[in-house]
C-alpha cells in the first residue's frame, strides 16, 4: 500500500533533491527496501546487516519504531514514515 | 511580565547557575538568551578562537573580535556583561572533557548543549545522567535542527534515542553541508526556551518529545520518544555505565566541523611558554601569539596553539597527519 517517506536533508542526494518520496509495503522493512528499489543507495545508509543504523531512527507516523515492532512495525495507507538522521552541527 | 515566569520565576532565574558547554552558532543565541532573560549565573565554556566566517551565524560576535584574535568565550563575556551587568558571567577558555566536566558542571542547575559534535554531547548526557542534571540537546545542519529536553530519571536520555553517532563519512558537515544562520537562531531559540521552563520549575510546561524542524521544507515535528526509556536497554542511564565519562570511549583528537580543521588536546603538566616556542618555530614560519594563543604557518597548514598544549591544525581533516604535524613542530 502506499506509504509516503519523509527524506532527511542528508539523504536527499539520492532522491533527487525530492524532501517526501512515496513507496509501498506492509511493513516498514518492506517500504525501505522498495525505496531502495527506487533510489539506489539510500537504504545502504540506514540499514546494516539488516538493521537500522544506530545513529539513525525511523518513525512511523509520530512514534518511533523501536517501541512499536521495529522494522516489523505494520504500515497502512495514509501513513507518513519518516527517516530521522543524527544530527551533530552546532 | 509573562506570566509564565512571573515574578517568582524572575526570582528564580536570579539565582539559577547555568553551565553552556560551546559558544559558537548555537551557543551564542543561548548565552544571549539566557543573560537577556536574567539568569545569574552562566559558565560559558568553549574552546576556540575567533575567525571571520563564524560572523555569518555567531550573534554574539563582531569584526573587532576577530581582529582582536580573542576565545570564544571571553568575546562573549565580555558582551554579556554590557547586555546585562547584574548577573555573573565565568567564561572558560578549554575542551571540555571526561576530566574537567564534573567540575564545570558541579554547581549547575542545568547544563546546556552548544556544541558542534557527538562525543561532546555524549560526555554531557553522561555527567548529566550520573548526577541527575537536566540539559538540553540541540543540533543543526543546513535546514535542519533538532531539539531534545534530558530530564535524567524522567525522559529518555540522548543515549536512549541516538544511540550512536554516526561513523566519518556517514554523515554531512558544517562543511559540506553549511548551515544557515536562522536554522541556528530557531534551534537554539527552542533549546533557550525550555531552559526558562526548567530553571523556573515548570517541568509540566516541558516538550518531552525530539523536536524536528527543517525551515526550508516548513516543517515542524514532535517526535514522541518517551516510550523509549521503557523499550531501550540504554547504557547511559538504564545500566548507569558511563563510558565517556570514565574516559573508555571519546578521544582527545577531534576534526572541527566546517573548518578543514583537527584538534590536538594534549595535556602538558605545566602550561606552554609562548616564548620558548616562538623562538623554536621562529626560523619555520611566521610566529605571532597574545597571552590566549599562538598562531603559526607552515607547509600549508596552520596552526593555533593554546597555553594547556592543545593545538587546532588548520588544513587537513586527517587526523594522523594532524598528530604528526604535532609531534614535529609542538612536540611532546
Amino acid at each position: 500500500m502506499p506509504v509516503k517517506v519523509m527524506i532527511p536533508t542528508p539523504l536527499r542526494q539520492y532522491t533527487g533533491g525530492k524532501d517526501s518520496v512515496e513507496s509501498s509495503g506492509a511493513t516498514v522493512s518492506e517500504v525501505l527496501q522498495n525505496l531502495g528499489k527506487q533510489y539506489a543507495g539510500i537504504t545502504e545508509r540506514m540499514l546494516d546487516a539488516g538493521k537500522i543504523r544506530r545513529f539513525v531512527n525511523v518513525y512511523v507516523n509520530d512514534e518511533d519504531i523501536r517501541y512499536l515492532n521495529n522494522l516489523d512495525t505494520p504500515v497502512k495507507d495514509g501513513d507518513e514514515v519518516s527517516i530521522i538522521p543524527a544530527v551533530a552541527g552546532g | 511580565m509573562f506570566p509564565g515566569i512571573g515574578v517568582e520565576g524572575q526570582r528564580r532565574l536570579m539565582q539559577s547557575h547555568v553551565t553552556l558547554c560551546g559558544c559558537g552558532a548555537l551557543g551564542t543565541v543561548l548565552a544571549s538568551s539566557l543573560a537577556r532573560a536574567g539568569v545569574g549565573h552562566l559558565r560559558v565554556i568553549d574552546r576556540d578562537f575567533l575567525e571571520m566566517h563564524n560572523l555569518q551565524r555567531q550573534v554574539l560576535f563582531d569584526e573587532n573580535d576577530v581582529n582582536e584574535a580573542l576565545p570564544k568565550a571571553e568575546a562573549a563575556a565580555r558582551k554579556l556583561e554590557a547586555v546585562n551587568s547584574s548577573i555573573h558571567v565565568e567564561p572558560v577558555v578549554t575542551d571540555i572533557d571526561h576530566t574537567n566536566i564534573l567540575d564545570l558542571t558541579r554547581d549547575a542547575d542545568l547544563i546546556l548543549d552548544g556544541t558542534d559534535n557527538f562525543e561532546t554531547r555524549y560526555l554531557i548526557n553522561d555527567v548529566a545522567v550520573k548526577t541527575g542534571k537536566p540539559w538540553v540537546y540541540g543540533g543543526c545542519i543546513g535546514s535542519h535542527g533538532q531539539v531534545m529536553t534530558i530530564i535524567p530519571g524522567e525522559t529518555p536520555c540522548l543515549r536512549c534515542v541516538i544511540e550512536s553517532s554516526p561513523p566519518p563519512g556517514m554523515a554531512p558537515t558544517c562543511e559540506t553541508a553549511g548551515i544557515l544562520g536562522p536554522t541556528v537562531n530557531i534551534i537554539a531559540s527552542l533549546q533557550a526556551a525550555e531552559a526558562l521552563k526548567i530553571l523556573t520549575g515548570q517541568f509540566d510546561a516541558i516538550n518531552r518529545n525530539l523536536i524536528m524542524i527543517d525551515i526550508w521544507d516548513g516543517t515542524f515535528k514532535n517526535l514522541k520518544i518517551s516510550g523509549l526509556r521503557d523499550k531501550v536497554d540504554c547504557p547511559t542511564c538504564k545500566r548507569r555505565d558511563f563510558e565517556w565519562l570514565d574516559g573508555k570511549l571519546g578521544s582527545h583528537t577531534t576534526s572541527l566541523c566546517g573548518r578543514n580543521s583537527v584538534q590536538i588536546a594534549h595535556r602538558t603538566a605545566g602550561r606552554l611558554s609562548f616564548e620558548s616556542l616562538e623562538r623554536q618555530l621562529a626560523s619555520l614560519g611566521a610566529v605571532t601569539y597574545n597571552r590566549f594563543m599562538l598562531k603559526f604557518a607552515v607547509e600549508g597548514y596552520e596552526f593555533t596553539v593554546f597555553p594547556d598544549g592543545r593545538a587546532i591544525i588548520k588544513g587537513t581533516n586527517d587526523i594522523n597527519k594532524a598528530k604528526t604535524l604535532y609531534a614535529q613542530y609542538i612536540g611532546h
